[in-house]
């Protein structure tokens, strides 16, 4: 049941880049189509849950006085794992991603979840926190992306989806496009969840009234 | 004291650790990268300077050694055949000249029987955009295809680019190297 908490609260609660605001680089730099976004919020996924439990297993050998330099390492195998795996096998998409494969190592979410959650919990749960963390990550990036992708270039995962006479907005594959998008993104979400607690504020008064 | 030993002897431990499992990894990844990079930089480039085959030209690509680099590394040539039956009627390689901004890599297709261009392709360069970067056109690349290599080519032979003489002899340049590596490994191209 915890366990589960621990994997879900990263799809929503917890979800970054918009609730923690961590790892925005890669997040405005890669979003400009849906496959770019994918490819890199996958790939941090798989860093995130590895480098989570190795971390946890290594949490009780690891003195506190060196803890950053033994998480950065830590992290940074794994990213150079992912980044010859995708060489290897992934060419064309290790060639569109390039440095932001790398720079996983200095994106905060990884470090900040070891920091977080994994150096005081148990292997299984900072497996399920740093899976669902960077899955939700994935998502996010896959949505970022494919907004930019469709209204930007008019195509989705590069088949042409618009009509014919839609004229692309170049100015979303651009920088400030995707801070435009980020940013409207944030807004429906905290709308979203403002009104949730609303109607949960709501609820809890209703129950005590009728108590 | 004791607590510095600690630190230090777990710091190193960890990276001594994945020190190791990256080594392994590299090693692993190694030939399948190798291939990649051939199979997505080097196969378009391939298919435009050779035609007719009935092989995989990336698969039963050769290579071998051609002398030392700068730094007294070995440099090895890698070569592309295309074959019908079995039997190898051109090669693939590449070559570099020096154009106005840097080496210009291209890849030359050759006929082995009669010694004619079959195509070239500019795979790397450096040239400035609008000028010297149109030796990428086709309209630059298609003059060279069924040059005598024979004797060298000289810019006469083609269509030169006003405006780009440079980058223009550096293509020319590296036709003529490949005309001249081909004249020293021709029994290791063709076997």
């Amino acid at each position: 049941m915890s366990l589960m908490k621990e994997f879900t609260k990263g799809f929503w609660e917890l979800l970054p880049p918009f609730r923690l605001v961590l790892g925005l680089c890669p997040t405005l730099a890669v979003t400009t189509s849906a496959e770019n976004g994918l490819g890199m919020g996958l790939a941090t996924a798989f860093v995130l849950a590895c480098s989570n439990m190795l971390i946890s297993a290594l949490r009780k050998i690891i003195p506190s006085k060196v803890r950053i330099a033994a998480f950065i390492v830590v992290v940074a195998t794994f990213v150079v794992v992912v980044e010859l795996t995708m060489q290897a096998y992934f060419y064309a998409l290790y060639v569109k991603l390039g440095i932001f494969i790398p720079l996983i190592v200095v994106n905060c979410i990884p470090l900040g979840r070891a920091e977080a959650f994994a150096s005081s919990n148990g292997v299984l749960a900072s497996g399920a926190d740093g899976l669902g963390i960077g899955l939700g990550f994935a998502i996010s990036l896959f949505a970022l992306g494919t907004i930019r992708e469709i209204f930007g270039a008019g195509a989705f995962f590069g088949a042409h989806v618009m009509w014919s006479s839609y004229e692309p907005m170049g100015f979303l594959l651009k920088a400030p496009g995707a801070f435009v998008c980020l940013g409207l993104m944030l807004a429906a979400i905290n709308t979203i969840s403002a009104r949730q607690a609303k109607r949960k504020l709501e609820a809890a008064r209703l129950a005590a009234a009728q108590a | 004291m004791k607590e510095i030993a600690k630190l230090v002897v777990v710091l190193a431990l960890i990276c001594g650790i994945s020190g190791f499992v990256l080594a392994y990894v590299k090693d692993l990844t190694a030939g399948p990268i190798e291939y990649a990079k051939i199979k997505n930089v080097k196969e378009p480039a391939v298919h435009s300077v050779l035609s007719g085959y009935d092989n995989d030209p990336i698969k039963d690509r050769v290579s071998f050694p051609v002398g030392n680099d700068k730094y007294g590394r070995p440099v090895s040539l890698v070569v592309f055949p295309a074959k019908k039956d079995g039997k190898t009627y051109a090669v693939a390689f590449e070559a570099s000249g020096v154009g106005y901004k840097g080496p210009i890599g291209v890849m030359v297709g050759v006929d082995v029987n009669d010694n004619k261009l079959t195509g070239i392709s500019v795979v790397s360069h450096s040239e400035t955009p609008g000028l010297g970067a149109r030796i990428l056109e086709s309209g630059f690349t298609e003059p060279f295809r069924g040059q005598d290599l024979s004797k060298d080519l000289t810019k006469d032979n083609i269509q030169a680019l006003s405006g780009a003489t440079l980058s223009t002899n550096g293509v020319v340049a590296a036709v003529n190297a490949a005309r001249e590596t081909l004249a020293k490994y021709r029994d290791k191209m063709v076997n």
